[in-house]
C-alpha cells in the first residue's frame, strides 16, 4: 500500500473511531432517567433486573445511581420508561453509527 | 418549590464573557426550560443584548485569580447559595452549553447536592486524567445542583472555608495547581462535609472540549472544532468548551 495511503485510512480510522466514541458517550448521558425523584440508567442490566423481578413481584427495590435504596411499585411503568430511554438513545447512537460505516466503506 | 439556573458572567480586560452568557442562555431557554439568574457587575450587564426575562443579581467579583496569566473572575461561586432566589438551583458555567435537555430532568430529584466527578474528554485524548495526581477524587463544579436546606447551606460554609485557607488545603491534598479553582475548592469540600467517604454524583461524564480545540461553528444543536488537520463536531450533545476564543466564532 502507498505510505499516502495508508496515512489517509489511518487518519480516518482515528476519526471515525473517536467519533464512535463521542457518540456513545452521548448514549450513556441520554440513558439517565429520573424516576421517582431517583436517577437510573436505563442500561441492559438495569432494565434486566427489574423485567426479571417484576415476573414474581407487584412491588420491590433497586438501588439508584448513587446506590440508595428505591421501592417500585409499579413496575409496568418503571420498565416502560426505561425500555424507551434506551431504545431512544440507541436509537440516535444508531443513525450516527451509520453514517461512519459510509465514509469507512 | 421553585427552581432555575443560577449563572456567573463578568467581563474581563482580555475576554467578553457576556457574549458567551448570550449564547449560553439562549441554550438553557431552549432546552432547560427553566427561570434564570445571572450574577454580573453593571459594566458588563451594559454591554448584554437584550435576552427576554432574566433576573440579574449585581456583585463586584472577587479579583486577583488568574489562569495563563490573564484576569480570571471565577471566584464567587461559594455564594451560590446566597445569591440563588430559587429552592432547587442548576449552576452552570457559562461555557457549559446545552444542547440537549440532559440537565433538565435533575430538577425532579430528590438528591441535596449534586455534582459531577468525570469529564469526558471530547478529542479522545483522556486529557483530563492528569488530576489522579491528587490524593482525593476530583469533581467538576462546571455545573452543580442544590437544594436550600440545613445540610447544603454547611457544604457550602465549608467551601467557604476552605477557600479562606486555600493554600493550607492544597498542599494537604497534593494539588499543584496554585490558582483558584472551584473544582478543586468543591472537591475538598465535599470530602471534609461528608466525613471522608463518598458523595452523590452526576451518572454520566461532562463531556468536554480542551483549550486546544479551536471552536469553528456553533449552532443551536451543536458544535464543530479543529484540532490540529481534523475537524469534529457533535449535536443534541452538551459541550463545556474550555477555549474561551469561542467568543468570536
Amino acid at each position: 500500500m502507498d505510505i499516502n495511503e495508508l496515512k489517509k485510512q489511518s487518519d480516518l480510522s482515528y476519526d471515525i473511531a473517536v467519533a464512535k466514541r463521542n457518540a456513545l458517550e452521548k448514549a450513556h448521558s441520554r440513558q439517565v432517567v429520573v424516576y421517582r425523584e431517583h436517577l437510573f440508567r436505563a442500561d441492559p442490566v438495569t432494565i434486566c433486573l427489574v423485567r426479571t423481578l417484576k415476573e414474581s413481584r407487584d412491588r420491590f427495590c433497586v438501588l439508584d445511581t448513587n446506590s440508595n435504596p428505591v421501592e417500585i411499585t409499579d413496575p409496568a411503568e418503571f420498565l416502560s420508561i426505561l425500555v424507551e430511554r434506551n431504545q431512544e438513545s440507541l436509537n440516535t447512537y444508531y443513525q450516527v453509527y451509520r453514517t461512519f460505516t459510509k465514509k469507512d466503506a | 418549590m421553585s427552581s432555575g439556573v443560577l449563572l456567573f458572567c463578568f467581563d474581563t480586560e482580555h475576554t467578553r464573557y457576556h457574549k458567551i452568557l448570550e449564547r449560553c442562555i439562549r441554550l438553557v431557554k431552549k432546552n432547560i426550560c427553566r427561570e434564570i439568574t445571572v450574577v454580573t457587575n453593571f459594566d458588563t450587564y451594559q454591554k448584554m443584548s437584550p435576552m427576554g426575562f432574566i433576573n440579574y443579581k449585581f456583585i463586584e467579583p472577587e479579583l486577583g485569580n488568574t489562569k495563563l496569566g490573564k484576569e480570571w473572575n471565577n471566584v464567587d461561586r461559594h455564594m451560590a447559595y446566597e445569591l440563588s432566589p430559587y429552592d432547587t438551583t442548576l449552576v452552570m458555567d457559562i461555557d457549559y452549553f446545552c444542547f440537549s435537555d440532559n440537565l433538565k430532568q435533575l430538577f425532579d430529584t430528590g438528591y441535596d447536592f449534586l455534582v459531577p466527578d468525570t469529564a469526558h474528554d471530547l478529542t479522545g485524548r483522556n486529557t483530563f486524567d492528569q488530576r489522579r495526581r491528587s490524593m482525593i477524587p476530583m469533581v467538576w463544579a462546571t455545573v452543580l445542583l442544590f437544594k436550600k436546606n440545613d445540610k447544603v447551606r454547611k457544604i457550602f460554609d465549608t467551601v467557604k472555608y476552605i477557600k479562606q485557607h486555600y493554600s493550607y488545603f492544597t498542599e494537604m491534598y497534593r494539588i499543584y495547581v496554585k490558582n483558584l479553582r472551584n473544582d478543586y475548592l468543591f472537591a475538598m469540600a465535599l470530602q471534609q462535609i461528608n466525613g471522608f467517604v463518598g458523595y452523590e454524583t452526576f451518572p454520566f461524564a461532562l463531556p468536554t472540549l480542551p483549550p486546544d480545540c479551536e471552536v469553528v461553528k456553533i449552532t443551536d444543536e451543536g458544535i464543530s472544532w479543529k484540532h490540529g488537520d481534523q475537524i469534529s463536531y457533535v449535536e443534541n450533545q452538551d459541550v463545556h468548551v474550555l477555549n474561551k476564543e469561542i467568543v468570536n466564532v
